[in-house]
Order: C-alpha cells, then structure tokens, then sequence
C-alpha cells in the first residue's frame, strides 16, 4: 500500500538552484586593450597565424620551414655558436604614423580587393557564363596582389611584426603565379582553373585585409575573426587546386616555347629549365600542403575555442 | 655500574649528531681534521611541464653543471649530457657546463629546469660529413661517370686546361677544410642538434653537384679572357685559401688545448694575419675570396650563386662574432669591421 502510494504522490518541488556559473554577458570578445594588432601578428621564431597561409599554397613553404624548423638550442646556424632560446616577447606597437599607414594600407587593400569581387559578379552577369572571367579583373588584379609587395617592406622596416623571409615567400609566390605563370602563358587564361584561385584568393584577401584594419583599430568583430580563421577550410584546398591545375595548363606550352630557359652552351656556363621547374614547384605542394593545412586547423582550434586566451594570438 | 663508569663512558662515546651536519670528530695524532661540508640538493623539472624529473641529493657543492648532467643521465639514459639544457629560469639561459654548483644564485637546493635540445650530433662528424660530400661528388662528375652526361662522353676527359685546373683547386679546398677539422679547429662545442647535419650536407653536396655538372660539362665554355683570367683567378684563390689557412692556425694557436677560453684575436708575423686589423673574422673575408677567385676562373653562373649564397650566410655569422667579441671586451679594437674593412 505504500508502496503504490508512493507513486501517486506528486513529485517533491525541485530546490530552487543557484547556478554556480557566471553568466555570459557578452558573446563577443572585450577589445584587446595592448597594443593594436599589426599586419602578420606572429609571436616568435615558428607560430604562423593561419591568415599567413590563406593567401596561397606557395607560401606553405616559408611556413613550413617556419613550423618544422626549430631555432632553440646551441649551433643551429652550424657555425654561430648557442643561440640562446628567445626569453619572453615585449610587443612593440608601431607609431601613430605607422598605424595610420598601415590603417590606409589595409584599407586600400580590401577595397581593392573587393575592386575585383565586384568585377568578377559584374562580368559573370554580363557574360552569362562563368568561363574566361580573367580578363575583366586582370589589371586590379595584377595591381593589387603585386601591390602586397609592400608588404616584404613592412617587416622589413619593423612597422609588422613578421619575419621578412616568411613574408616574401608569401607574397613572392603569390607574384609568381600572376605574372610568371598566368601574365606570361596566354593560353591558359582562358582556363577555368584561374576563376578557381582568382576566387579563393578575394574572399581570403577581403576578409584578411579587413581583419588587419579592424585590428589596428582594435574594434575587430568576432565575425571577421571567425571568417578569417575558418573559411580558410574551403578556400585553401580550392586555392591550392586553381593554382595547380593552371601551372599544369600551362606545362604544354612553356615546353612548346622554351619559355624563360637557358641552354649550354652560353658564355655563363648555366642552363635552366622551366618546364622542370614548374615541375618542381608543383611536387614541393605535396609535402607543404598537408603541414600548414593542419597546421591552421590546430591554430583555429586554439584561438576560435578559448576566448580569454585570444589575445595571445591576435 | 656507577655513576662515574657512565659518565666515563658518555665522555668517550659521541653524542648522536641532532642537526643534519656530520658531527666534528675529535682530532687524532695521524688523521686530519674533516672539514665541515654542507651538501647541496639538485631537483630538475621539466620547463614546460614544470614535471620533477630527478631529485639528487649529497651533490658536492664544488660539482659542476657538466657533473650534474652525467647524474641526471643515470636516471634517464635516453637524454645524454649532450641533449641536455639546464637553466636556472625555464625561460632563461642555459648554464654552461663549467659553472659550478655554489657559485650559482641558489640555496641549498637548487632547482633546475630541463630542456631536451633533441638529438645531438658532434661538430666533427657533421663537419666530416659535409666536406667529404662535395670532394666526392665533384669528382664524380670530373670522371664524367655514367648517367651524368651522354653516353657518348662516359668516363672522357675535357680539353680544356682550365677544367682541370678547377678540379684541383675544388679538391685542394675540401681536402683542406678535412685536414683542418681533424688537426686545425679548436670547436667551442661538442655537438650540434641532429636535424643539422641533413640540412648542411643538402646545401654543401647540392651546390657541389650542381657547380660540377656544369663546369666539367663536354659543352663547356671557358672563360671569355682566357689564360689571362684564369691566372689572375688562380693567383686569387691561392692567396686566399693561404690567408684562410693563416687565420685558422692563427685562432687556433689563441686557446690551449681542450679549453674554451675566447680572447681578441691579434695580427701575428704571418702578414696575412694582418686582416685582422681591419676585420673581426678575416677567415670568412679569404674564403669569400677564395670562391670569388674560382667563380672568375671557372666564368659559371652557378659558381658565383653559391659563393653569393655562402657570402650571405658568412656575413650573417661574421656580424654575430663580431658583436659578441664587442660584448664580452671592452677593449676591443674599433676600427674592425665583421667581414669586409670598412663596409660591413
């Protein structure tokens, strides 16, 4: 009799229960309150923020040298005796003028690149078709991807701070393949792979460049943030695959031309052959590729997951 | 038993020691006297996980950072002397193996952080290694052994003198530097991380082969001023792989055997030694001499990359030399450069 009495009962009233959380105000991060983020924000000798890597798979090699290679302990140089391991980093902002500068920079750079966004939407509705869009962006894009050139000088002047050599391949390899691949093999402008990293690189460019300014004016909204540390997922290998399919494209004809290639005899005692380096840069994806994509898959697991630490890597 | 056999007995037997020190003992007419020693405790933590590693206690305080490495080895074979790293703040220096134990800014137990350098690997295997590479190697290609150029060229010889010439030089060097690293160089380390020695050899044997294939090549071109160019070159690499030579003895003969003191290197009699006036690491100076004389005598493109290449790379440690030698002298000559006089 209890027993079933038990079950007709109403369940006691749950005790009132103070939430030992505290409760989330804000979902967007407080603003970085040290100095604003410039440029390449990178700490140290082998932390790459994945933005780095986002404008092109070239750049993976820099990266990778900086990522596996470690500068810590004596006679790394081979020669120059210890080094000693780096102690800990002061940040050093640039100046008002530099800021401003590199405000203007960025600035200019997103509506650039926003420039040929543009251009690619308009000449796809003109054209009906999304084949040979190249030409419609050729000249901002030329301007502009060269124009990150500047951006070698930035380190090297110490108004960013990154690492110059990271910085140059980076941008070096971006410079080759619109100039040395895309500008000098005409036939394979027309390919559909060149709309395929011509794509990837805008939308990775808007939002890095955007990223950089907001940075600088330490007002960096969390959806930026999260574009620029996620989007790299599908844009990367999209990128990576533009550019490989279009040096593949354009194999035929550098054999057919001897574009750029040197044979002996000369007067130097050199050859060179450009057929086979772009056979090269091809292959050097193979082992470049994997480590930085996995490398910025580790760097959004870090910064997107942990809130109070995200001032360590911005 | 009475009370005067007790007190007898307590005056010859000594009381239990109360504190940690070891008790004085009583002098005796053929002992002498120990002294008081107060031994030291090592704890070493990892410095990143801050995890305690090894507790040695009854460490002389007189012990060396060298001696409590090979004790931090008994307990983990796998981190050799070597690989280690002891350092007093994680993020600090690392301590050198000459430092002794109470001269450090340490109580009695000293706690010091570890850090593995990885696999270590000592200068003059890597040193062997890399400078053996490129002897061979050109030789190889000297010999025109198959599968290197066409068929029709195995094993032929090239008619130009210049070519020859080439190979001797290239070998004399790399004999040279052999010669040096066994009997010649006093290193300041012991070893370097493993990771080097295939980064060093990829770059020496790379560019070896790579200067080779061209200039022992059948469609060889020699150099545009011929005989001219070619002695003036010679006469170029000769001096300098003299002065080099001078340099080396002269470094070698400023520290003693087995030590690794650093003092100011000063001209000697030798003249070529007299760079020193001008320069803080002349050795550097003559072997970028010594490869610009072989890029004039061989006219090859990929010879003056490499000798811009390691130009660069001696520039770089040229500098770091010469700011540590500012740093640790304070009467260091000012008139010296690192690497070229006046300029850089």
């Amino acid at each position: 009799m209890v027993f079933t009495a038990r079950f007709l009962l109403p369940p006691p009233a749950p005790t009132p229960r103070v939430s030992p959380w505290p409760r989330l105000i804000t979902l967007t991060p407080p603003p970085p309150s040290s100095y604003p983020l410039l440029g390449r924000a990178h700490s140290a000798s082998s932390c790459l923020l994945p933005g780095q890597v986002e404008i092109g798979i070239l750049d993976m090699a820099a990266a990778a040298t900086a990522v596996s290679s470690t500068t810590k302990g004596n006679g790394t140089s081979g020669r120059s005796g210890p080094s000693e391991a780096s102690g800990p980093r002061k940040k050093k902002g640039p100046g008002p003028l530099a800021t401003a500068y590199l405000v203007i920079y960025n600035v200019v750079m997103t509506a650039g690149w926003l420039v040929i966004a543009v251009g690619l939407v308009r000449a796809y509705l003109a054209k009906g078709s999304y084949h040979s869009l190249y030409f419609s962006i050729e000249k901002p894009l030329k301007f502009f991807q060269t124009g990150a050139l500047l951006e070698i000088l930035h380190c090297a002047i110490g108004i960013v701070p990154s690492s110059v050599v990271l910085t140059s391949f980076q941008v070096m390899s971006r410079v080759f393949l619109i100039w040395a691949v895309t500008h000098s093999v005409k036939e394979v402008q027309s390919e559909d792979s060149v709309l395929l990293f011509v794509i990837a690189w805008t939308v990775t460019e808007i939002i890095r460049y955007s990223f950089y300014t907001f940075s600088l004016l330490n007002h960096l909204p969390y959806i930026i943030k999260w574009a620029r540390y996620t989007l790299f997922i599908v844009l990367y290998p999209m990128g990576v695959s533009g550019e490989l399919l279009t040096i593949y494209a354009a194999l035929p004809f550098v054999r057919q031309a001897n574009l750029y290639s040197i044979s002996l005899p000369n007067k130097y005692n050199f050859s060179f052959d450009y057929y086979a380096f772009l056979i090269l840069i091809m292959i050097s994806y193979i082992p470049l590729f994997p480590q930085l994509y996995l490398h910025m898959i580790h760097q959004r697991r870090k910064v997107l997951s942990h809130p109070e630490e995200q001032k360590k890597y911005e | 038993m009475d009370m005067n056999m007790v007190a007898r007995e307590a005056s010859q037997v000594m009381a239990p020691s109360i504190n940690s020190l070891p008790r004085p003992v009583p002098p005796k007419a053929t002992k002498k006297p120990k002294k008081a020693v107060l031994f030291f405790e090592v704890e070493i933590l990892d410095a990143k996980t801050r995890e305690k590693l090894c507790f040695l206690d009854k460490v002389e305080p007189n012990a060396t950072i060298a001696e409590i490495k090979n004790l931090f080895t008994k307990s983990h074979p796998q981190w050799y002397a070597a690989r280690q790293s002891l350092r007093l703040d994680p993020k600090g220096k690392s301590l050198k193996d000459e430092d002794i134990l109470q001269n450090l800014p340490v109580g009695t137990t000293a706690t010091l952080y570890f850090r593995d350098l990885g696999a270590q690997i000592s200068w003059v295997t890597v040193f062997l290694t890399e400078y053996a590479g490129p002897l061979l190697i050109y030789l190889l290609f000297y010999f025109r052994v198959p599968f290197i150029y066409g068929h029709k060229y195995d094993f032929t010889s090239s008619r130009h003198t210049v070519v020859h010439l080439a190979c001797i030089c290239h070998s004399f060097h790399y004999i040279k530097r052999l010669l040096e690293t066994l009997f010649v160089h006093r290193f300041s380390h012991g070893t370097m991380p493993l990771r080097n020695i295939f980064k060093n050899c990829t770059y020496y044997w790379g560019f070896a082969a790579w200067m080779a294939y061209y200039i022992n090549h059948p469609l060889y071109t020699p150099p545009t001023y011929g005989g001219q160019q070619v002695k003036l070159a010679l006469a170029i690499f000769a001096l300098c792989q003299l002065g080099n030579f001078s340099i080396h003895i002269a470094l070698r003969n400023l520290r003693p055997a087995g030590s690794k003191t650093r003092k100011i290197p000063y001209p000697t009699k030798n003249p070529f030694t007299w760079l020193f006036l001008l320069v803080s690491c002349p050795n550097y100076t003559y072997e970028v001499g010594s490869w610009i004389g072989f890029a004039i005598m061989t006219q090859c493109l990929p010879v003056a990359l490499f000798t811009l290449v390691g130009f660069i790379q001696m520039t770089i440690w040229a500098k770091g030399k010469h700011r540590s030698y500012l740093k640790e002298f304070r009467d260091y000559p000012p008139l010296r450069s690192p690497i070229i006089p006046f300029i850089l």
